[in-house]
């Protein structure tokens, strides 16, 4: 039964969480710590300089308070999308006086070398990259996340690998609480009170995530049904044809600077839809805030749960709540300091 | 069987196999039996039926499948009359736009408007293919006069050069904008729409009507360029007309869809095979037998797997082997230059 | 557009026609006059000129040097379609790559009098140009299959196809076998006695002066001066192939054969 379903998978994040919490402070050394493709990192001691080339770690960063630490960044970190938040929180971004060595896709070994780091943080799948740094000496941790239970992973082995496990608790026990919270909102939720809810990325209309996925871990936290969730794809592109017999009643919108939910409400097959009917398409409003691969994904459920159960999650006043999350996040004075785009 | 029935009952085609798409397709809620009544709806035999099932069914028939079925067959028609008129143009069998840079340079405007926000896929696609044919052209004339090799090299060039600045825009882009890049270049009719469909069908029907024009001018370039100039035709303006209606036609097409391989290349062999190489029947059974087959194979992508893989790969997977069995058994006759 | 054909015409008229290929002069000052309905023959070693000089009267090349007339007008004056309703041009080397069928080839000859398409009436004429050759067996064979001298013929038949009222042939049995050589002078000499004119370069001195009427010789880009054109001297000969020659008479016509033990150094 599928209410069982989720109710069960956040006691089980819940469980995760605290036995990660309970076991990390005594028994782990920066040293020990394994990264997601099961290597030691070999730290003698917390790490001094680090050169982060994921954003969305670095925004992990900043919410364990190890910020100082960083000596460089991705590149994709001074775009106009995300570049605003961080300048915010810290004038060397601001000025962009930190280096850029690399993102996702190319990385300058020598750059990277020259800035004598004892951690670099890299995609997983940067694997000829991973492999110069690690054959220079340079320790590296590498990152893939598929799921939250991997985001939850990443924030413990920083709090390790920084020397800041007590804030790491601090924000895995926020964590932990406000999934409990979901679940228990969420208990005799039976299949027909949940909406089906299509899920629709930027690239492309019917480009969606089946399952198992985050996307769709995401719509089940909020209370909703992937429509697409029997197709055993992460990232899949469907036929328009599956759209009309799914019938979904909520459609969630990837931020998409191509395209909005009133133009999408027009376009012909998706007039026709519940979704757009009854006014119920959704745009996730900021690629920062909703970061499915951060912490603050906890917010990306928040609105959602919101679109999918307005009768059971009614709309907050969205800027103290968000002004919380950020404060909760990134600490009383970064999460002060974070502009709120209103 | 006689050529002319062969003939007649090539040119007849599409409207079995268009007809036939319809009833084709993932949603098991489309049963045949809808799709007759939809039919029957349609042409006046029953009146409306307003229940939501019955709305669906006329949704997905006539702005899902309908547009997409259309546009394939006007893809698979294009690219098909374009490859006839090139092997022509260029006496060589073995020629498709793909030669001229047509796929490298509408590649490159199609990525290159993916990764911007404000460029509009379809036409950046359109420009740049328009762009990379008549650069290789003008390349290689000299003193008003085009040689076919020369025509080749440069297009070996402007590919290439077409290719590096591919490159380039995927270098510079995030995975997920790559992605999109790639999907595009591998061949997609899943967003066809009746927008679509408005954009882009005048322009093949331009490409398609003037080639139709100028279907037996084809066999006379076919014989060679003195022979042409000796009955009276001058070569290089009948090419020019040639590249011009095919380029445009070719250029639409994958702008539309992406880009589709070997169709332009088979589908003339195969016609030829089946009703010999005069090009005043062999040009409009290009269009309506390649229209069909793209409809086909891509009845066959629709099916076959539950999410949308891209026609491209079916095309280049069916085409290859067939063509190099066409190239093992040269029963044709024909040489190469 | 018709031309009335004259009498004692000229078909071809060239007066004072110089030709460069960038630096190197391939033709200078050419003064002939070529009469209509007869079998004029133009001969010479290879790179003396001759190909160019087809190419020149079929409008292939221009030259701003000299004049070209056809039937007393210039040829600077016709169209590409208008020329090619009066001169058929059979280049040198055909090289077929598509399979059609033979009435297919002959049926492009139309191309001059054919707005796109070709009518009924054009494909009568092209069968009828088959029937003109002898070759109506053949229409429906692939072309790519036949033999070069069927071919040949074929090539004829569009030239035919034409209606042309002068024919250049540029070497047009230097490929063919024995037979097919007899074949195509004697469809030659029949389509001059139907008052076509013919010009053709062979590579036979002999044939030439069993089936020409009128014979040029090139040398070295100049035409040889000085005898009657109606004969083929074998001095001429000599001077045009820079070898001593055997004369045997046959039939009141002279033929030659090279003399035995060739000295090279017989250059004029």
């Amino acid at each position: 039964m599928k209410q069982r379903k989720s109710t069960n998978q956040s006691l089980l994040l819940g469980l995760v969480l605290a036995t990660v919490l309970a076991i990390q402070p005594f028994t782990v050394q920066a040293s020990e710590v394994r990264d997601f493709r099961g290597r030691a990192t070999n730290l003698p001691k917390p790490a001094q300089r680090v050169v982060c080339l994921i954003e969305s770690a670095l925004s992990g960063l900043y919410m364990l308070g190890a910020q100082d630490k960083v000596v460089a960044v991705s590149t994709n970190v001074y775009q106009e999308e995300v570049h605003r938040y961080y300048a915010a929180m810290d004038p060397r971004i601001a000025g962009k006086k930190l280096p850029t060595p690399g993102n996702w896709d190319f990385v300058n070994i020598e750059s990277i070398v020259a800035l004598q780091p004892d951690l670099v943080i890299i995609w997983a799948s940067q694997t000829v990259a991973i492999d110069a740094l690690v054959d220079k000496g340079v320790a590296v941790y590498a990152v893939e996340l598929h799921s939250f239970e991997d985001v939850f992973k990443e924030i413990g082995d920083f709090g390790v690998l920084f020397g800041k496990e007590a804030r790491a608790g601090e924000l895995l026990g926020y964590a932990a609480k406000e999934l409990a919270a979901l679940a228990e909102s969420r208990t005799g939720l039976t299949v027909g009170d949940r909406p089906g809810v299509y899920f629709m990325w930027a690239q492309g209309a019917m480009e969606t995530s089946g399952a198992p996925s985050t996307v769709n871990d995401l719509i089940e936290l909020a209370g909703g049904r992937n429509v697409a969730g029997h197709m055993r794809q992460e990232h899949l592109v469907i036929n328009p044809e599956h759209i009309l017999t799914w019938q979904p009643q909520v459609i969630i919108m990837w931020r998409n600077p191509k395209l909005s939910p009133k133009e999408l409400a027009t376009m012909p097959v998706w007039q026709s839809l519940p979704a757009a009917k009854t006014g119920r398409i959704h745009e996730l409003p900021s690629v920062f805030y909703c970061d499915l691969w951060t912490l603050k994904f906890l917010h990306a459920i928040k609105l959602i749960a919101t679109w999918c159960q307005p009768d059971k999650f009614p709309l907050s006043d969205s800027s103290g709540s968000k002004r919380h999350l950020l404060k909760t996040l990134y600490g009383a004075e970064l999460g002060e300091r974070i502009p709120l785009d209103e | 069987m006689t050529n002319k029935v062969k003939i007649a009952l090539l040119l007849l085609l599409p409207i079995p196999v268009l007809l036939g798409s319809l009833f084709i397709g993932p949603s098991v809620a489309v049963a045949p039996g809808r799709v007759i009544a939809w039919l029957a709806m349609r042409l006046g035999l029953t009146p409306a039926d307003g229940s939501p099932a019955a709305t669906m069914v006329q949704l997905v028939i006539e702005d899902v499948r309908g547009p997409r079925v259309l546009l394939a067959f006007l893809v698979g028609g294009s690219l098909s009359i374009a490859g006839v008129a090139l092997q022509a143009m260029f006496r060589n069998p073995l020629v498709s736009s793909y030669i001229l840079g047509l796929q490298s340079g509408t590649a490159f405007g199609a990525a290159l408007a993916l990764c911007t926000a404000w460029l509009p896929v379809q036409l950046s696609a359109f420009v740049f293919g328009l762009l990379a044919v008549f650069t290789s052209f003008f390349l290689a004339r000299k003193d008003g006069k085009i040689s076919s090799v020369t025509l080749i090299l440069s297009g070996i060039v402007v590919t290439g050069i077409f290719t590096a600045l591919l490159t380039i825009v995927q270098v510079l882009t995030d995975p997920f904008k790559l992605q999109a890049v790639v999907h595009w270049t591998m061949g997609n009719l899943h967003t066809a729409s009746w927008a679509k469909l408005r954009t882009t069908w005048w322009l093949m029907a331009m490409g398609i009507g003037g080639l139709f024009f100028f279907r037996w001018r084809m066999n006379v370039l076919a014989l060679g360029d003195d022979e042409t100039r000796a009955v009276g035709l001058n070569p290089e303006r009948q090419k020019a007309w040639l590249l011009l209606f095919s380029t445009l036609a070719a250029s639409a097409a994958v702008s539309v869809a992406g880009v589709i391989g070997m169709v332009g290349l088979v589908i003339p062999h195969m016609v030829r095979m089946l009703i010999g190489a005069d090009n005043k029947m062999a040009v409009p059974v290009c269009f309506t037998f390649g229209g069909a087959f793209l409809v086909l194979v891509d009845n066959i992508s629709r099916t076959v797997v539950t999410f949308e893989i891209p026609i491209g790969i079916f095309t280049t997977l069916i085409g290859g082997p067939f063509f190099i069995l066409l190239l093992k058994k040269a029963k044709i006759g024909w040489e190469l230059e | 557009m018709k031309m009335k054909n004259h009498d004692s015409a000229m078909a071809i008229h060239i007066s004072n026609l110089s030709y460069r290929y960038g630096n190197q002069a391939v033709l200078e000052h050419i003064d002939v006059d070529i009469a209509a309905g007869r079998f004029t023959v133009v001969l010479g070693k290879n790179g003396c000129g001759k190909s160019t000089l087809f190419r020149l009267i079929a409008g292939f090349l221009k030259s701003n040097d000299g004049e070209i007339s056809l039937f007393g007008r210039s040829i600077a004056t016709f169209s590409d379609r208008e020329r090619a309703r009066i001169l058929g041009f059979l280049p040198q080397h055909h090289r077929p790559v598509f399979p059609f069928t033979v009435l297919d080839v002959v049926l492009t000859g139309r191309a001059g009098h054919v707005q796109f398409t070709p009518k009924e009436e054009d494909r009568l004429l092209a069968h009828q140009a088959l029937v003109r050759i002898g070759i109506t067996a053949l229409e429906r064979r692939l072309f790519t299959e036949l033999s070069g001298g069927e071919q040949q013929l074929v090539m004829l038949a569009r030239i035919l196809a034409q209606k042309p009222q002068i024919i250049l042939l540029d070497e047009p049995i230097s490929h063919l076998d024995f037979a097919y050589q007899a074949k195509v002078m004697n469809i030659i000499g029949e389509l001059v006695r139907e008052n076509i004119t013919v010009v053709a370069i062979l590579h036979d001195p002999n044939i030439a002066a069993l089936y020409g009427d009128d014979f040029l010789c090139l040398k070295d880009g100049r035409l040889i001066d000085g005898y009657d054109r109606r004969q083929l001297p074998s001095e001429v000969l000599e001077k045009v192939y820079g070898i001593k020659l055997t004369v045997i008479q046959f039939a009141e016509k002279n033929l030659v054969m090279p003399t035995r033990k060739v000295d090279h150094a017989v250059d004029d």
